[in-house]
């Protein structure tokens, strides 16, 4: 899976916008948007509120999490923790790169957001390097992680996927007593 | 409080700091952390006179002339006072004193220091000197005994120690305090003093209280506490007299007590709430001086008027402990300070002449100020009751009775009648406080007005929710505007009047289309704008001369006219401008506001007569507006917002509190808007205060509305909550159309489907509750064709009684809708809103609505006739069969050959339903019924039940509800009445097939058929029969006699169950006679429908009999296509 597809599915969010034009319900296949009221907050998906921001028809309510406060704590708490803490939401990294990188004006403290966030990122990146190091030092068959963003998971499949092939492949070869032998049976 | 607390002043750099008096009284002496002493002739002297003493003073002590420091070198330094020359060194430690102090005569100086000493020195010869020791720890603070037996102590061991001088030894001591190591950690600093004159007692400073220990026996005696305060206190004073004690505390608390009541007769904050290090009281006993941890010095002046105030208290002292106080007075050296107080105490009662008599006693200071503030303090209360008082008085003085303390009660005048509130300031609705210097103006439905006043800026900027109104726009205020109004054609700005410039108004015209955008005018000298609002093409600004200056938004001047009160606020909208102003005086916490409701435009006229405006309890008006749809609404402090219900005589009625929605006790909602369709209150939600900040830019909520019913927590109370509010927020319909405005006509049948919708259920609710009479109550709020639904409901649910009384209300109603057409046109048309709730439907709704139904079925029939399809089914709805239903009476009257013309046109100009529908109402119904029975066709096709029992069972209807019905037999059976009944039965059934969907309102039986079918049969019945009727024509004479004591209705059940028993064949038998009788009438039309246009309401059916019998050959169906039990019996199918 690419990044951009986690993105893409992620841009399927809801988030708060203010439009400042006038229109009716809008009906579309996912679902019917509005009616958008100039100077009330409407529900619309990620994508539209972005479409309209460029287009300098909305403005954008930053999400509840993405607030100095909060995310601060989420990230003290993602420090303490061995394990990995529930994210506020489960597109978090790609909503706050979405909504910083188009909407920066309409969300308060965006820098410090900014930081936060790849604090968060980073120390669960971070974690989930050890639990794959230790999962493959310690030859486990099979590990759970709980509260993962499909991003993250995303970030590692590839290569933990292909490592773990490599190695297999490795230890085959060293031990050609017994799945060498076998391995070649099979062909 | 008669104690005056001036202004603090710098005295020296940051740190502890010492103060005190000289033995006149004329200086005050200060010293600080920046090692000077300061000899300030007064407060406000800028030029004191400074003494460097070392690199830190920490203390210091003056008496006859001889200044005594403690300095950071260690040393107890001499200076002469006031010329401040060196004069030795007392005394020295080995490290630095922490506090001096002279004895009563100045003879000797008791030091104590870091060292954990004290020392005694002889201030002529400083070589005899008495150590103390015994303290562990540094010493906090020493005093004598005025007697010069004993001296005090307190040190950061913990301890209060009291030694004999002479002795040097401890007598005894105290564990009072929290231990620490150092001066400079101690909590407090815990400044002891000795009661002056008498000698009696001992005040300790411990946490939040004074101790008080008496003399020789060194019992605890009392503790002087004050409620308020919560830190520990520093330092303690005895006034000269003996009888005050003065408390400074950490947290800048001053308090002062009279020691024999133990009552707090005193009470000042530091003005910044730091930490009181230093108190000394004037020698006259009328000022304290206290100087702060910050270097700061303060004056509490005026205190002996304090004393004064509790004059009783101290006469009755006097006279409780005569003896006590009479050598006090006697012995004392200074006489004058005590007179001070006496005086203090009798000038209020004095004549000023008196006075002069003993000016030399007392310092001329200190007396002015005690009268002034004793005349200040009660000019603020009522003349009468002060001469009263003083009266009293000087009776009670002269005649020398000591006062007892309860008369201090009637000494102050007390006025217990309500009071009045003072007025509430003029305000923009929508504007947060003038004062913020970032604030909104303007908050409504077209944007947002910020007005920016700090350092760098005077701007306002104007911003739009829609931008396609305008661009934002950004203005320097250099004129300094304070309100500000926005709507879609202009912004409006109004400053206040200066001494040199006249209050203006100013306009931004941005919707013009010349080039010139701007215009402003200049209010008459000294009137200023208070409030200002736009309408629909003007402007409105009130002023301080209760003038209402109207204007065009061109800028003409239009209309003025006297406001009955200074305004309050005013708002416009469209048309209307409402006023709020102040009717007169409120008392007890309550405004008193009225109210008047303009409206310009073609009618002038005054809605509203100023009437009160009802506010909550103790509360003031926080919002005034309109809705988007036009009705005045208002909102008060207490967040209850109110609309004017114009269908019943424009009262206000009360339809949310925004504090119910609030978690916080001191969150508030700010109301930017009020919408009636949808129903939102927009507002902002405020945490923790009543106005949003500029800054985060703040996000609006809705709110929804409820009424504040009774029990709406039961299923009864929230639908007539329901019912309520939809009514009521609906009214705006009635009044737009009324004025001329286009309504949103679905929305407006939307909202009546949604009320009948409720009446219904509260109507089923209410059987179930076997509460008829309610039910009856309720039908009566109902439309015609949903009291035929609940007759059925009533009938199929047994309840014959009810139905009968539903019934005649039924008919009743046809009769009024019927008498009522000819009325109208002489109607006003407000009147003709207000009778719009009565029962909710207007004619010129159901002229509305007729147009749109038709125009809605027009558009399905094209469908129909390329589908002919179920799907039609769901748009068989309940709001449609409603309008349908509401057709035929408007439909019966245009073509009713008793009123032949159309109605003539209105002259307002208002859409006559009746007239322009007469044609589309015709087709639209016919189109109707096209439908419907399409819908009912296609079911057909899709079952293969015998139509002949279902046409049975419509017949049985018939005949079941007959005797309901009968008062409309005797009316000619016009093709009117035909058709209105016809029209009723698919409405009916339809209603009924919505019903089917929602189990909880009916279960009907299923052989029972709906009434209104009947009288249509009647009609019908002359032209042709069906199957079962023919059947049953001729066997109901066999049933009859087989039972002879069945009622009318029990031999349809029969006759039905015998011909269920039927064969097939022989039932098709009956149907094909029964089609044979009218079956050449259908085969013309059909012949005549190939030809004609839908227009034509039998071809039509026609049509659809067509359709039908080709989907069903077998079946029935090949009756008169007009009939009814068609319908009905579909519907008893539907039910199946």
């Amino acid at each position: 899976m690419d990044p951009s597809e986690v993105e893409f599915l992620a841009e399927k969010e809801v988030v708060k916008i203010i439009p400042n034009f006038s229109l009716d319900k809008i009906y579309l296949i996912g679902g019917d948007l509005g009616p958008f009221n100039p100077g009330l907050p409407v529900d619309v998906p990620v994508w539209l509120a972005l479409n309209l921001k460029q287009r300098q028809k909305c403005r954008i309510v930053p999400p509840e999490w993405m607030d100095v406060e909060k995310l601060e704590e989420i990230r003290e708490l993602e420090r303490k923790e061995d394990t990995f803490t529930p994210v506020p939401s489960p597109y978090y990294m790609e909503l706050t790169k979405l909504l910083l990188n188009h909407a920066s004006d309409n969300i308060p403290k965006a820098d410090e957001i900014r930081t936060l966030v790849k604090d968060i990122w980073d120390t669960r990146i971070a974690k989930l390097r050890l639990s794959a190091d230790s999962f493959i030092s310690q030859q486990e068959a099979h590990a759970k992680l709980d509260n993962l963003t499909l991003m993250e998971i995303n970030t590692t499949r590839s290569f933990l996927l292909d490592t773990l092939n490599c190695m297999y492949k490795l230890r085959s070869n060293l031990q050609p007593g017994s799945s060498g032998g076998k391995s070649q049976d099979h062909q | 409080m008669p104690c005056e607390r001036k202004p603090m002043r710098y005295g020296h750099s940051e740190g502890h700091t010492d103060v005190c008096f000289d033995d006149t009284g004329k200086y005050i002496v200060t010293c600080g952390s920046d090692g000077d002493v300061r000899i300030w002739e007064s407060l406000d002297d800028d030029d004191p006179k400074s003494i460097n003493v070392g690199e830190k003073a920490y203390s210091l002590a003056l008496k006859n002339g001889k200044l005594v420091t403690a300095a950071s070198n260690n040393t107890v330094q001499i200076h002469t006072f006031p010329e401040g020359d060196p004069d030795g060194i007392l005394t020295r430690f080995t490290t630095n004193a922490t506090h001096i102090t002279y004895n009563s005569s100045g003879s000797r100086v008791a030091a104590g220091s870091s060292d954990f000493m004290v020392k005694v020195v002889e201030m002529y010869d400083s070589s005899q000197q008495k150590t103390l020791r015994g303290h562990t720890a540094p010493i906090l603070s020493v005093t004598f005994d005025p007697k010069d037996e004993f001296l005090a102590s307190a040190s950061c061991d913990g301890s209060v120690a009291v030694w004999k001088i002479e002795e040097q030894t401890q007598v005894t001591s105290w564990p009072l305090l929290q231990k620490s190591n150092d001066v400079i950690n101690a909590k407090s600093l815990c400044r002891l003093a000795w009661q002056p004159k008498a000698a009696k007692l001992l005040a300790v400073p411990v946490e939040t209280t004074v101790q008080l220990y008496q003399r020789d026996s060194w019992a605890q005696v009392g503790t002087l506490s004050d409620d308020l305060g919560t830190q520990a206190i520093n330092v303690v004073a005895w006034s000269p007299c003996g009888k005050f004690l003065a408390a400074g505390s950490i947290g800048g608390l001053l308090t002062v007590w009279d020691v024999e009541s133990k009552l707090c007769v005193e009470r000042q904050t530091h003005e910044k709430g730091y930490t009181v290090c230093g108190l000394a009281w004037h020698p006259s006993g009328g000022q304290i001086a206290y100087t702060d941890t910050e270097g700061c010095l303060g004056v509490l002046d005026g205190l002996s008027s304090s004393s004064s105030s509790s004059s009783t208290t101290t006469s009755s002292t006097m006279t409780k402990a005569p003896a006590s106080y009479d050598d006090l007075f006697d012995d004392d050296d200074d006489r004058p300070l005590d007179e001070g107080i006496s005086e203090g105490a009798r000038s209020p009662a004095k004549n000023p002449g008196d006075e002069d008599d003993d000016d030399d006693l007392i310092p001329a200071t200190g007396r002015a100020r005690n009268r002034s503030a004793f005349l200040d303090d009660e000019n603020s209360l009522d003349t009468g009751s002060l001469k009263q008082g003083l009266d009293k008085f000087v009776d009670d003085v002269g005649s020398a009775i000591v006062l007892p303390a309860a008369v201090a009660a009637p000494l102050r005048p007390v006025y217990d009648g309500p009071m009045p509130t003072p007025p509430q300031k003029a305000f923009q609705p929508g504007s947060t406080p003038a004062h913020l210097m970032h604030r909104f103006m303007m908050w409504n439905s077209v944007g947002i007005v910020r007005g920016y006043n700090d350092d760098q800026d005077n701007a306002i900027d104007v911003e739009f929710h829609d931008t396609a109104v305008h661009h934002a726009m950004h203005l320097t205020n250099s004129l300094g505007h304070t309100v500000a109004d926005l709507s879609q054609e202009a912004v409006l700005l109004a400053c206040p009047g200066t001494d040199e410039l006249a209050s203006k108004l100013q306009c931004l015209h941005f919707s013009s289309w010349d080039t010139n955008k701007e215009w402003m005018v200049d209010l008459p000298k000294g009137e200023d704008v208070q409030a200002l609002c736009l309408g629909q093409g003007w402007a409105a600004a009130a002023t301080s001369a209760l003038m209402l200056r109207l204007f065009s938004i061109g800028g003409m001047q239009r209309e003025l006219f006297s406001l009955p009160g200074p305004v309050v606020c005013i708002a416009g909208h469209g048309e209307q401008l409402l006023v709020v102003y102040h009717r007169g005086t409120g008392f007890d916490g309550e405004q008193a506001l009225g109210v008047q409701l303009l409206q310009f435009g073609q009618k002038r006229r005054q809605v509203i007569h100023g009437e009160p405006l009802p506010l909550s309890r103790k509360s003031h008006l926080s919002w005034l507006g309109f809705t988007a749809e036009g009705t005045p609404c208002f909102i008060d402090s207490e967040g209850v917002v109110r609309l004017l219900n114009r269908s019943l005589g424009n009262m206000w009625t009360p339809v949310c509190n925004t504090r119910d929605n609030c978690k916080g006790k001191s969150d508030h909602y700010w109301v930017v808007g009020v919408h009636e369709n949808p129903q939102q209150l927009r507002c902002i939600p405020c945490k923790g205060s009543r106005y949003p900040p500029t800054l985060p830019r703040p996000a609006v909520a809705v709110l929804p509305f409820k009424l504040p019913l009774c029990q709406t927590t039961t299923e009864k109370g929230q639908m007539e909550e329901q019912y309520w509010r939809s009514v009521l927020l609906h009214n705006h319909y009635g009044f737009l159309s009324s004025s001329g405005y286009e309504i949103d006509e679905e929305g407006q049948s939307q909202a009546q489907k949604e009320q009948q919708e409720l009446l219904m259920k509260m109507f089923a609710l209410s059987c179930k509750l076997e509460r008829e009479f309610r039910s009856v109550e309720l039908a009566e709020l109902m439309t015609q064709n949903v009291v035929t639904l609940a007759i059925r409901y009533a009938s199929r649910s047994g309840r014959m009684a009810l139905a009968q009384r539903l019934s005649d209300l039924a008919l009743e109603k046809a009769n009024q809708l019927q008498g009522e057409e000819p009325q109208e046109e002489e109607e006003e048309p407000l009147q003709y809103t207000r009778r719009n709730t009565g029962y909710s439907q207007s004619s010129s709704e159901m002229g509305a609505d007729r147009q749109h139904s038709s125009h809605r079925q027009a558009q399905e029939e094209e469908v129909d006739e390329e589908q002919g399809q179920e799907e039609h089914m769901d748009e068989g709805d309940v709001a449609e069969s409603k309008r349908q239903g509401l057709n035929p009476f408007a439909k019966g009257t245009a073509a009713s050959p008793e009123k032949p013309s159309p109605k003539p046109v209105s002259k307002e100009g208002r859409v006559n339903p009746f007239k322009v529908s007469s044609g589309l109402g015709r087709s639209g119904s016919a189109g109707g019924q096209n439908r419907v029975t399409n819908v009912l066709d296609s079911m057909m096709s899709s079952s293969k039940k015998p139509t002949a029992l279902l046409s049975s069972s419509g017949s049985t209807g018939k005949l079941n509800k007959t005797p309901f019905l009968k008062p409309l037999a005797p009316r000619p059976k016009t093709k009117t009445q035909s058709t209105l009944l016809h029209m009723n039965a698919p409405k009916a059934a339809n209603k009924k097939a919505a019903e089917e969907r929602e189990p909880a309102v009916c279960r009907l039986k299923q052989t029972e058929a709906p009434p209104p079918a009947s009288p249509a049969e009647d009609v019908e019945n002359k032209k042709h029969k069906s199957g079962f009727q023919l059947w049953l024509e001729d066997n109901r004479r066999i049933i009859l006699a087989d039972n002879p004591d069945l009622e009318e209705t029990d031999v349809i059940k029969e006759a039905i169950g015998r011909f269920r028993t039927l064969s097939a064949d022989d039932r098709l038998t009956w149907t094909e006679r029964a089609k044979g009788q009218s079956g050449d009438v259908a085969d013309m039309k059909k012949r005549k429908r190939g030809e004609e246009s839908r227009g034509d309401k039998n071809g039509q059916s026609e049509a659809d009999e067509t359709r039908q019998s080709e989907a069903d050959e077998t079946s029935a169906k090949k009756k008169k296509p007009l009939d009814t039990s068609t319908k009905l019996s579909a519907f008893a199918f539907n039910k199946n």
